[in-house]
């Protein structure tokens, strides 16, 4: 007889505000339910306010991602008065933005997934020892040398902003401030320090050869190349997700998307596609399509909002909460971001199978997706982005670093979209100006694809899909949950930090 | 030449929950700080402010904290009481707990001294007010 049951999976290190609803049978994962337990409104926070207002506010959303979401938010700005950035303005920006992906894509890595090699689940396993000594929360010698090497990083945003944290350096028409060439020069000493540790800790080789490997069979000959390889945290990632069957795990629907990224300067050695580094499209497995932005949609029938027929294009959708109602129906905070009415998973692998890369388009033919090629496709894509890097702080200091704004003009009235990929995905903002005032905003982020509930049609969420099949094999510590749902690098709650007594602690209270 | 103390406000001024810290930073952004007093808005970032603690002679951080004491209540926290809040791997949610427990293991340079000042929230305008002055008491406390 099939034994049924219901698990309610607080993912708290994946975020405090994620919750899994999973139904199992026979230890299997048979359906799932993804509920984002916070009401985030930031959208409905910026109507009314100053057309400019979205720059300092939108950054706010998120403590890992503030560069990202100002960078998408003067994007908006830009479409609203059509100003065209000039190409030192657009170097610095793509700079800024990329030194938080690569900062980002290895602390993901190391600090959030593959520290679940770690965990009591993998006691028996042969490599357990290794991975205890790489990847032990706080204490994993892996985890330490990761910190310790991801804090120089952003100094980069420090000097290109002109200020950290927090800076607000991008507006309308390029950068409000210009950095000094000699500055420039010592962003050129810590990008270069970057690479030479990721290529010897995380490739264990250098990038030229990494980007040789284009196909799977390269890729077990890269593994078997050398020691340094297998040593490598991509190495380690390798030889113990295959033996845990992590590329077995959490396929998903086989549909990808990316808004595209990085806009291509006038003039610049750096090559791309269509204008952008990092292309944008639709994949329905290795088939990639061109993107149509009007395809993009949002439902609500199984969130909390109120509700509409089908899905809304986000230049005329709502933040309307609406906690009543179709009980049972309606269980996350969190709408259901959609493309061509369907669901559709997006990240470093969805960019890396839009873009046709030959490595990732063979592991997905072979073995489709899976929770391990998303978390290769992360913690590789630096080495996409690291030799771009160099390019382009290069042309900027080789240019005198001027000219870095265009005066758009006063900004009244239009419409208008920021586009791009954040670390976790697709991110876009949505932005209608009347008056001098924000009359709409919307925004759909990474985890808005990846983590959304049902559509009006039922169809479920990329990773809500990615689940089903999945064995647990301990309700008490799923850790074949975690793996899939870190994959996809979720991210609801980092707005909100505060310090939370998990247990009792001395204090010493103070009069007011 | 000594290092400063540096007064490091967390949090996010858009959540109420949350706004403890940029509420205290207006108040003293608006005032004339002592001598080697330093004035940061930490905003969101947790692990990303290691290079902000570096250098300082004392890192006070003020944040809002939940648990210790009712709303409005002054707590104020060691290096290791905070530090031991620190539980399982780092993530998004991951704050003030984890930087403090890390710094020793990845600072640059001489180890500050850390503390946290706090209060429940939300917090009133006596509450903020004084947790500003205790945290300039703290940073200036030879």
């Amino acid at each position: 007889m099939t034994v049924r049951k219901i698990l309610d999976i607080p993912v708290n290190r994946v975020e405090g505000d994620l919750e899994l609803r999973l139904e199992v049978a026979d230890g299997v994962v048979v359906d799932a339910w993804s509920a984002g337990t916070m009401f985030r409104g930031f959208e409905r926070l910026l109507v009314g306010r100053g057309a400019l207002d979205g720059l300092v506010v939108t950054p706010r959303i998120c403590g890992i991602c503030s560069t990202t979401h100002l960078m998408t938010a003067a994007k908006a700005l830009d479409d609203v008065v059509g100003v065209t950035v000039p190409d030192n303005g657009v170097r610095l920006r793509n700079l800024a933005l990329m030194v938080e992906h690569i900062q980002s894509d290895v602390r993901h890595g190391i600090l959030m997934f593959l520290v679940d090699f770690a965990n009591p689940a993998y006691r028996d396993h042969p490599l357990y020892e290794e991975a205890v000594r790489r990847y032990a929360p706080l204490a994993g010698e892996a985890i330490i040398e990761a910190v310790r090497e991801t804090k120089r990083i952003i100094e980069i945003i420090a000097v290109i902003g002109g200020q950290w944290p927090h800076s607000s350096f991008m507006v309308p028409g390029g950068l409000s401030y210009a950095p000094q060439v000699t500055e420039l020069l010592q962003c050129r000493h810590v990008l270069g320090a970057y690479r030479a540790w990721y290529e010897r800790r995380v490739l264990g080789c250098s990038i030229e050869r990494w980007q040789a490997v284009d196909s799977l069979a390269a890729l077990d000959a890269w593994l078997d190349e050398k020691a340094s390889h297998r040593d490598s945290d991509i190495g380690f990632l390798l030889r113990f997700g295959r033996a845990a069957g992590l590329d077995r795990l959490g396929g998903g629907h086989g549909t990808f998307l990316s808004y595209g990224s990085l806009d291509l300067p006038g003039e610049t050695a750096a090559q791309g596609s269509g204008g952008q580094l990092i292309a944008a499209g639709f994949a329905r497995g290795p088939t990639v399509e061109a993107l149509d932005p009007a395809a993009i949609s949002e439902h609500v029938a199984a969130s909390w909002y109120t509700a509409s027929d089908g899905g809304l294009h986000p230049s005329e959708g709502k933040t309307e909460p609406y906690a009543s109602g179709k009980e049972g129906h309606r269980y996350s905070w969190v709408k259901a971001a959609r493309y061509l009415g369907g669901p559709a998973e997006t990240g470093p692998l969805a960019e890396r199978v839009v873009a046709g890369d030959p490595l990732f388009t063979d592991l997905l033919k072979r073995q489709g997706a899976n929770a391990l090629a998303r978390e290769l496709a992360r913690l590789t894509r630096p080495a996409t982005l690291l030799p771009t890097m160099a390019v382009w702080l290069n042309e900027v200091i080789a240019s005198g670093a001027r000219d870095v704004y265009v005066n758009p003009g006063p900004i009244t009235d239009g419409s208008g979209v920021g586009m791009i990929q954040a670390a976790r995905g697709a991110l876009g903002h949505w932005i209608a100006i009347k008056n001098g005032r924000i009359d709409r905003y919307q925004i759909i982020t990474p985890t808005g694809w990846n983590g959304s509930p049902r559509d009006s049609g039922g169809v479920r969420g990329p990773w809500e899909e990615a689940l089903i099949g999945t064995p647990v094999a301990d309700a008490d510590n799923p850790v074949e949950v975690g793996h899939i749902i870190r994959s996809f690098d979720p991210c609801l709650v980092c707005s909100v930090h505060t310090v939370r007594k998990g247990r009792t602690i001395g204090r010493v209270r103070l009069e007011a | 030449m000594p290092r400063p103390a540096r007064i490091i406000c967390v949090g996010n001024r858009h959540h109420p929950d949350d706004d403890l810290g940029p509420r205290v930073h207006a108040l003293l952004a608006g005032s004339k700080l002592p001598d080697g007093v330093e004035l940061v808005d930490g905003g969101l970032c947790g692990l990303d402010l290691l290079r902000v603690v570096e250098g300082a002679g004392r890192a006070v951080f003020v944040d809002a904290v939940e648990g210790f004491a009712p709303p409005g209540e002054v707590v104020m926290l060691g290096r290791e009481d905070v530090a031991a809040l620190a539980e399982g791997p780092w993530g998004h949610d991951a704050g003030l707990p984890y930087l403090f427990h890390l710094l020793p293991q990845v600072c640059d340079g001489e180890m500050p001294d850390l503390m946290l000042i706090g209060a429940g929230c939300p917090a009133g305008a006596a509450v903020v007010a004084g947790i500003a002055a205790r945290a300039l008491e703290e940073a200036v406390r030879p």
